[in-house]
């Protein structure tokens, strides 16, 4: 057990622990709106933390192959990160446009 | 009329379902299929065509008609979608009043009884069910496109060794293009590559595919057996087949790419060609 397993299972596991959250989030907020914001915040860094991890465990044995793996899974990461939050900004964008109100407190769910 | 047909299909049903009962077991080693063909394939693709990716020689060299016609249904798809949808200009003539956009202020002008103004770098024109374009969605994609496209190509240089060729990286790369139509406008987007082009792109990659199976019948082997491009190639005839299958998907990406952003400009404009998404 060296220090970089125990890196490597606390990011994993933070990871799983902000995905578990944005999918709970999903199935529970009540609205449009907020339902897209667990799903583009967490689940964006739910998968950088998980995808770093899977980065940090690639380079267990090292070498330039696997320096070259993670490399990749960072570059995921990176589009991840361009991608995801634009998404969701699209998604909100075109339901104003569209004319969706937004929940209030004390309404019901929609 | 519906009974008749109903008949039809029940009967035609029928008889395949008796059909499939003739067929051979599911991966049965002794079925026709696996005696000649598979091992053919899988012991001799590598020394026939030095393809790696056993799928990409089957589907561009062996079964090259297949593919071919293949395109060609793309390439008729995009065309008959441009004929059922596409308003032609005497039908639907300019509106009364136009919309222009001072590009670096923004202002928004109205100019009535068919005036225009000239194209220039200065003002844009715009449509009255225009929506302002979204900066953070256009940079995003901006950022994202460059990179989209750069691995439609790695997809379609690549179908010698990975997944992937000239389908595939072409849908990727008409995706691009759409992704850019959708964050931008489609006004935008048809400037940047007009719909003369993308018509002559179609046939063009229709045509790379059947040209190169006509020069090999030209240079006295059969159509689309690319060893016959070994001397214009000036390598040896295995080496040709590869170059040959390369060559090919180069022209399916083209007429694919090509298709996907004509169905898209025609579908989601109603065939004006005036505002997209």
């Amino acid at each position: 057990m060296d220090i970089m397993n125990i890196i490597v299972c606390v990011l994993l596991f933070s990871g799983l622990f902000f995905l578990t959250g944005g999918a709970v989030g999903i199935l529970r907020f009540p609205d449009f709106y907020s339902r897209l914001h667990p799903a583009g915040k967490l689940d964006t860094l739910g998968s950088f933390l998980a995808m770093t991890a899977f980065a940090l465990f690639n380079l267990h044995h090292f070498s330039l192959g696997a320096l070259l793996t993670s490399l990749k899974i960072l570059l995921i990461v990176v589009f991840i990160f361009l991608a995801s939050p634009t998404a969701t900004h699209g998604i909100v964008d075109a339901g104003v446009r569209a004319g969706l109100a937004p929940w209030t407190k004390g309404e019901k769910r929609r | 009329m519906k009974i008749i047909g109903l008949i039809i299909t029940v009967t035609t049903g029928a008889l395949l379902f008796y059909a499939a009962g003739d067929f051979p077991a599911w991966s049965d080693p002794a079925s026709p299929a696996s005696t000649y063909l598979s091992p053919h394939f899988i012991e001799k693709t590598m020394e026939e065509t030095s393809v790696p990716n056993i799928v990409t020689a089957v589907l561009a060299d062996y079964r090259g008609f297949d593919t071919m016609f293949e395109t060609a249904v793309i390439f008729s798809a995009g065309v008959v979608c441009f004929f059922l949808l596409r308003i032609s200009r005497r039908e639907d003539e300019e509106p009364e009043t136009r919309y222009y956009r001072h590009v670096l202020t923004g202002v928004t002008i109205q100019l009535k009884e068919g005036h225009e103004i000239p194209p220039s770098a200065d003002f844009e024109r715009i449509d009255s069910m225009w929506t302002p374009p979204d900066l953070i969605i256009k940079t995003g994609c901006r950022l994202l496109i460059p990179f989209v496209q750069l691995f439609a190509l790695y997809v379609i240089a690549h179908g010698h060794h990975s997944p992937g060729g000239g389908f595939q990286g072409g849908v990727i790369l008409g995706a691009s293009v759409i992704l850019f139509a959708i964050s931008h406008d489609l006004r935008t987007a048809v400037r940047r590559m007009s719909e003369k082009l993308i018509g002559i792109l179609c046939a063009a990659g229709v045509l790379i595919y059947a040209g190169t199976g006509a020069l090999c019948l030209l240079l006295k082997l059969n159509f689309l057996d690319y060893s016959a491009l070994a001397g214009v190639l000036h390598v040896d005839p295995i080496t040709a087949r590869s170059h040959g299958i390369l060559i090919v998907e180069i022209g399916v990406g083209i007429a694919v790419l090509a298709t996907m952003i004509w169905i898209y400009n025609n579908i989601s404009s109603a065939g004006r060609y005036r505002q997209g998404l």
